[in-house]
């Protein structure tokens, strides 16, 4: 496959670094293996990284002048490039000879620095001007985290966000691999990080109907009422083959395909045939170079909503035919990340493949004839894969969907 | 002779107290000689000291003086400047 833009074969795109914040625990493996063993970290109604110390990846200085989230992702992607060999930085750059202007930073989020809004404008609504901080708008602006992670790493090739709300740590990844491949970089630390557990930021999903009553998140169950919020980041360490076999990286998996699309139906249902969704997915295996058949697992996107669970298993029968590979949604564990979510999710696909271990969707007891897939239901399988698809699907209509391949 | 009802070293100590609660490390070693960049203090952490400066000694620090202060003697010159202004004659 080529560009349009070069004629030069289009590289293959390697994971060689991954890190994790979860409710269940930090760190790749370990958030992999609690979500394969059925373990939740979802505790009353709320999927909250309670063991998260930011003093512990940061100094007290940082963790006082960054939000919530942009800790989340300066952490995750401490784990991610340590683990690719790009750490620690010294004045001749990161090890290995990896050049920083070729090293680049695309970390999205969904809403950005919530805590540090609500805080801001409450100091500003009560006492005025001067009691709103100077540290607002670095810690609120969505970019923070790319910001702070590429100061960490000394990373001096390409930097931004990207947001698209739910879809966003896909969107990031996929447009890290495109980085890559239209040979802008050599190296992208990619993913999305969120901490949106306001109690502003809650009230409005309560208000949309969006969160769950009951506190529970069971995608496709015929009792799903809802998401349960999370929180935390996932990061991974992109990096063009050729770099990773000439630096000697560990290899953990390959980015095989990237597919996008909008609904353009509505500001927050998805599209009622799941077009958007179906669309990605096929966007993904094409990129992939893959058929529908090749696919072993899907990583929904499996909110939990009514709506969501129902169309994307729309979506998965529109492309499959009936003839879907298993399908598990791991946010019944964790819960919803909204921006890090993508990002959680093609962790997990990359582990399920590599490890040849579907990760079950917990909670599920009922079946509802609307969401009739083989959601891997109470326990991990072990199977033989080599490709996976995550999907990811924003409000605003917004889709991702990534192709996840064993090295 | 100063006006000033405060002494040198007790707005030191503020200063300390107010570097030490925004976080930055070795505040409570700063003196009348060290200077913002010994401290890896940066504008935007200035704007927090000085607000709780002001906020403390009741004076107004002019955004223009902001960009005076270098250093932590600075600071405290300049906090007996003001507070000497506004004293009762």
């Amino acid at each position: 496959m080529t560009t349009g833009r070069t004629s030069a074969p289009v590289p293959d795109v390697l994971v060689t670094g991954r890190g994790a914040i979860t409710s269940v625990g930090e760190g790749a493996d370990l958030v992999f293996e609690a979500l394969a063993a059925g373990r939740s970290g979802i505790v009353d109604g709320l999927g909250r990284a309670n063991a998260f110390d930011p003093e512990q990846w940061m100094t007290a200085k940082e963790a006082r002048r960054t939000d919530r989230f942009a800790q989340f992702a300066l952490a995750a992607a401490q784990q991610a490039a340590t683990e690719a060999g790009l750490l620690p930085v010294d004045e001749s750059g990161a090890p290995g000879g990896v050049e920083a202007e070729r090293l680049g930073v695309i970390l999205g989020t969904g809403v950005g620095g919530l805590n540090t809004l609500q805080d801001e404008c409450q100091a500003f609504f009560a006492n005025g001007e001067r009691a709103v901080s100077p540290n607002f708008v670095p810690m609120m602006m969505p970019n923070a985290g790319a910001a702070v992670v590429a100061m960490r790493l000394g990373a001096h090739g390409p930097g931004f966000s990207v947001s698209s709300a739910c879809a966003t740590g896909a969107h990031a990844i996929g447009e890290g691999l495109r980085l890559i491949e239209r040979g802008e970089a050599d190296i992208v630390v990619a993913g999305g990080s969120e901490a949106a557990m306001t109690s502003l930021c809650l009230a409005a999903f309560r208000r949309m109907g969006a969160l769950s009553r009951a506190g529970i998140s069971r995608p496709f169950d015929a009792r799903r009422d809802g998401f349960v919020m999370g929180e935390g980041a996932a990061v991974l360490v992109l990096e063009r083959a050729e770099h990773a076999r000439a630096r000697g990286a560990t290899v953990y998996g390959r980015i095989a395909g990237y597919g996008a699309s909008n609904d353009a139906f509505h500001i927050t249902q998805p599209d009622e045939n799941g077009r958007g969704a179906r669309q990605a997915m096929l966007a993904a295996l094409a990129d992939a170079d893959a058929s529908r058949g090749d696919v072993d697992y899907i990583n929904c996107h499996g909110t939990g909503t009514p709506y969501n669970d129902r169309i994307e298993t729309i979506a998965i029968h529109g492309l499959w035919n009936g003839d879907a590979p298993p399908a598990s949604s791991t946010k019944s564990a964790i819960g919803h990340l909204l921006g890090a979510a993508g990002a959680v999710e093609a962790l997990v696909s990359l582990e399920a493949v590599r490890r040849g271990l579907l990760p079950p969707t917990i909670n599920y007891e009922q079946a509802d004839p609307d969401c009739d897939i083989d959601c891997i239901p109470g326990e991990a399988r072990s199977v033989d894969a080599s490709l996976a698809v995550s999907n990811s699907m924003g409000f605003g209509g917004q889709n991702a969907c990534l192709a996840v391949a064993a090295a | 002779m100063s006006d000033s009802p405060h002494s040198d070293e007790q707005i030191l100590q503020a200063i300390r107290d107010e570097l030490t609660r925004i976080k930055v490390p070795d505040a409570e070693k700063a003196t009348m000689s060290t200077d913002w960049r010994d401290l890896d203090v940066d504008s935007l952490d200035l704007v927090e000291l000085v607000t709780a400066l002001e906020d403390r000694f009741t004076v107004k620090i002019a955004d223009g003086e902001l960009k005076e202060i270098s250093g932590v003697g600075d600071a405290v010159r300049l906090v007996q400047r003001l507070s000497d202004a506004g004293a009762p004659a």
